[in-house]
């Protein structure tokens, strides 16, 4: 149960310098005719025909952050400019507003420069009321540097869409 | 908090009274030239003073029982306002915070402390010996007005890069360096960026390109005025 | 148009260069008594991954002096470090060798925890290793991989590549990222492994153990392969010590050094594992150790599979390791314990510590200098990348034009880390 030090074994150069030759020669062609003739046995598929058909991403994927929209289509955040702090390339931007609603503060402005954004994830481990939470959206190209740029209603996301994420959310920060 | 007249930072405590085994042989060997030593985090080091380190460093290296062969790093430390060391926390963090109320991108402005007596800068060695496989960090204190030390790049070659970066990034010279270019930065770059009082948003003078083809005409920039993205078509 | 006249071209560009070699007497022909050709050598060069420019001065095909500028990819990090907490800064690692992010993410997060004094759980520091050892094996890939394909041979490219995408899908389902990780935390990880975790990784590993099989089936004995690494970019091993190099490349010169067998951290002294050397200190040799250190790497990655056992991922001190979830939402105390350590980065002790960890090319290490805020005063990175380069200009003057590619391809240059 420890380290060992091994010399790495070079092999003597061949003299029969067509062995070589043929050796990768075999084993690109076992990768064609496995590919070729895949839909038989064997072909294990490694490309999609992207856009119509799309990676299987795993639960933990971090995409874009989006804001968590409540069922009476009002945003879950309360401005508390938690994640504003946390943000290492200062990408979010929140003006805080009141009214009299019972959730009494709300973010006039939430504005999240994705030309910037890392999707480094900082801003949904800080959030403490799970309003803003990473998606799956990574398609975030625009035309312009303006079009990076997303506001509050862009970035507002119905909680049933983003379910899965939130269930993961809660059994990956939790803690005894 | 008061804004003026900080209180003076406490002299650093005495070191462990024990030395490591690694530590009395270095004192029992260059013990004469070190001023101080410290073990801080299991980490051994010395302090030197500018003249020395060259022969500070040739005994650590051709001392048999010794035998820091290998120069890892080669750095500065820029003390600026803090001279002595943190012993007591700064108030650079308070006063950013009081920055930070009025404008949250103003937290990444530099807020610049007040100045302090002992020399600014610490040209910090970090050593390895492959054969022993144990480190020891030398700092050696480099005052603001003259801010020059010696090379040991013909001890290690591999310090020549390194003290090359430390130039570049912090403005020390090396005496008898071989090659003193900078390395990261082109040679017109103005001041050294690792400097606190280096603003990490100040922005340099343009360059005049000089090069081969520069006489020729620049091509005009084109705005692009293709569709807008969705979302940019909402109002605020 | 530019004058397309030889002197034009060959004229230096900018005043950064040094003066050019002596003109000395062509070998071929001695009564030519030409100046050496200066060529640029990059730096975005179709032969060399990564933004390095290589000034060359040369005498027919021999270099007479070679110079190696870096800096194209200089972003500032230390800068950057110093103006962020230190929870900020760990995404900022993750671009340093991005090809082997989660090594500089624990490199990071454990000089920190070095520096506050704490240990972390065990199944947290197999996790690391979990993570830090499917990185590894990513790095080298990539790096044998356009090494190869750098000396045309494309189909081991695609097969290591394949392979490398394997392994990336693995630290995909750990982390949520293939590249940028963010995978580490101070005091913990992000999350822990997700469920059916060790079947998935076991079938992905065994899938890219056959790809690497069959590149070194290529490659190995490939007649054009071997005699463009066998001999090329030899530095003797008193060379690579006192340049300090460290990483396969001191280890394909026979020095035995390698921090996970020399000072062991985390749960390295648990596993079984081999520790290749070579001992001609070319490039082949630097070849073989990385092959060798990718299956080494799967080994180590199928015994923490095994082993790791049941346990809390995060350190459980309210003051380092941010709160769980289920308590923010709920409890009052672990709000205001979310709340300080965002908004004041946590409790740092004044001092300076220095840490380094054996990663893809060599000790990578951090020397942190703390004023007891939350932000670090200074963070310097000892990037192995940077010395690793620092003797090639050396090693390459008397070589041939064409042993550049192999010799910078087998230094793992990697931008991000050697110009920080």
């Amino acid at each position: 149960m420890a380290a060992r030090v091994v010399k790495v074994v070079r092999p003597a150069p061949t003299t029969k310098q067509w062995l070589p030759i043929l050796i990768g020669l075999g084993v690109a062609s076992a990768h064609f005719f496995r590919n070729l003739f895949g839909f038989i046995r064997g072909r294990q598929d490694f490309t999609v025909n992207f856009p119509e058909q799309r990676f299987v991403q795993p639960p933990a994927m971090r995409g874009m952050p989006v804001l968590v929209q409540m069922a009476n289509g009002k945003e879950r955040c309360v401005a508390c400019g938690l994640c504003e702090w946390a943000c290492p390339t200062s990408c979010i931007t929140i003006f805080p507003a009141e009214t009299a609603a019972e959730v009494e503060r709300f973010p006039e402005v939430f504005d999240i420069d994705m030309a910037r954004c890392m999707f480094c994830g900082l801003c949904e481990e800080a959030c403490p009321e799970e309003a803003i939470v990473m998606s799956r959206q990574v398609e975030i190209s625009s035309y312009s540097r303006r079009g990076s740029l997303w506001r509050k209603q862009d970035l507002l996301v119905p909680e049933a869409e983003l379910k899965p994420r939130l269930d993961y959310l809660r059994a990956q920060y939790a803690r005894k | 908090m008061p804004e003026s007249n900080p209180p003076a930072p406490a002299p650093p405590t005495p070191p462990t009274p024990e030395p490591s085994k690694l530590m009395a042989a270095i004192l029992e060997r260059v013990g004469a030239l070190v001023e101080q030593w410290h073990a801080e985090h299991g980490d051994d080091r010395i302090h030197v003073a500018r003249e020395n380190i060259v022969a500070v460093c040739r005994l650590l290296r051709d001392s048999p029982e010794l035998a820091f062969d290998m120069c890892l790093d080669v750095t500065a430390v820029d003390y600026l306002g803090n001279p002595d060391g943190f012993i007591t926390p700064s108030q650079v963090w308070d006063e950013n915070r009081a920055a930070w109320r009025h404008l949250p991108q103003s937290r990444h402005r530099l807020v610049q402390p007040p100045r302090g007596p002992s020399p600014r800068f610490a040209v910090v060695y970090h050593l390895l010996s492959t054969s022993h496989l144990h480190r020891i960090r030398i700092k050696s204190r480099v005052p603001e007005d003259d801010p020059t030390i010696d090379t040991v790049s013909s001890l290690w070659p591999g310090a020549n890069w390194l003290e090359r970066e430390t130039w570049d990034m912090y403005g020390i010279r090396f005496n008898g360096h071989p090659d003193l270019r900078r390395i990261y930065l082109y040679e017109e770059f103005v001041g050294h960026p690792l400097r606190k009082d280096y603003d990490k948003q100040h922005e340099q003078p343009i360059q005049e390109y000089v090069g081969p083809g520069a006489k020729e005409p620049r091509r005009p920039q084109v705005e692009y005025a293709g569709p807008e993205r969705k979302n940019t078509q909402r109002p605020d | 148009m530019p004058d397309r006249n030889a002197k034009t071209l060959n004229d230096p560009i900018d005043s950064a260069m040094r003066p050019r070699a002596e003109a000395s007497p062509s070998q071929l022909d001695p009564g030519l008594d030409a100046p050496p050709m200066r060529l640029q050598f990059g730096p975005s060069h179709p032969a060399t991954h990564g933004t390095v420019r290589i000034v060359l001065d040369l005498d027919g095909e021999q270099i007479v002096d070679a110079d190696v500028q870096i800096g194209y990819l200089h972003r500032g990090f230390e800068k950057e470090c110093e103006t962020g907490y230190y929870y900020q800064n760990i995404p900022y690692t993750d671009r340093l060798n991005y090809s082997s992010a989660i090594l500089c993410n624990t490199a990071y997060c454990m000089t920190v925890e070095k520096l506050l004094g704490i240990t972390t759980p065990e199944r947290c520091d197999f996790i690391r290793v979990i993570g830090g050892e499917l990185s590894r094996m990513a790095d080298h890939m990539l790096c044998v991989g356009s090494s190869a394909m750098e000396l045309a041979a494309f189909t081991p490219f695609l097969y290591l590549l394949e392979a490398r995408e394997l392994v990336l899908d693995q630290i995909d389902a750990l982390c949520g990222a293939r590249i940028t990780t963010n995978a580490i935390r101070i005091g913990g990880v992000i999350s822990d492994l997700p469920a059916g975790f060790r079947e998935f990784a076991t079938a992905k590993l065994d899938r890219a153990a056959k790809l690497i099989d069959d590149a070194h089936k290529i490659l190995t004995d490939n007649i054009v392969f071997r005699r463009r690494m066998e001999g090329t970019g030899y530095i003797s091993p008193q060379d690579l010590i006192a340049h300090g190099v460290t990483g396969p490349m001191l280890r394909a010169g026979g020095v035995a050094l390698d921090l996970r067998r020399t000072q062991p951290y985390l749960v390295y002294p648990q596993l079984d594992f081999d520790i290749p050397i070579g001992e001609h200190s070319d490039n082949f040799d630097r070849y073989l150790v990385r092959l060798e250190e990718i299956r080494q790497s799967r080994r180590m990655v199928l015994q923490c599979l095994e082993k790791i056992p049941a346990g809390p991922v995060n350190v459980d001190d309210p003051r380092i390791r941010w709160p769980g979830k289920n308590h923010v939402f709920g409890r009052m105390e672990e709000l205001i314990d979310q709340f300080k350590l965002v908004t004041e980065g946590g409790l740092f002790p004044p001092g300076e510590v220095y840490f380094a960890l054996e990663a893809t090319n060599g000790e990578f290490g951090f020397y942190l200098v703390s004023d007891g805020t939350g932000k670090p005063y200074k963070c310097r990175l000892r990037s192995p990348s940077f010395s690793n380069l620092s003797p090639l200009g050396r090693a390459l003057i008397g070589r041939q034009l064409a042993d550049v590619v192999p010799s910078f391809g087998m230094t793992n240059m990697i931008g991000g880390e050697c110009d920080r």
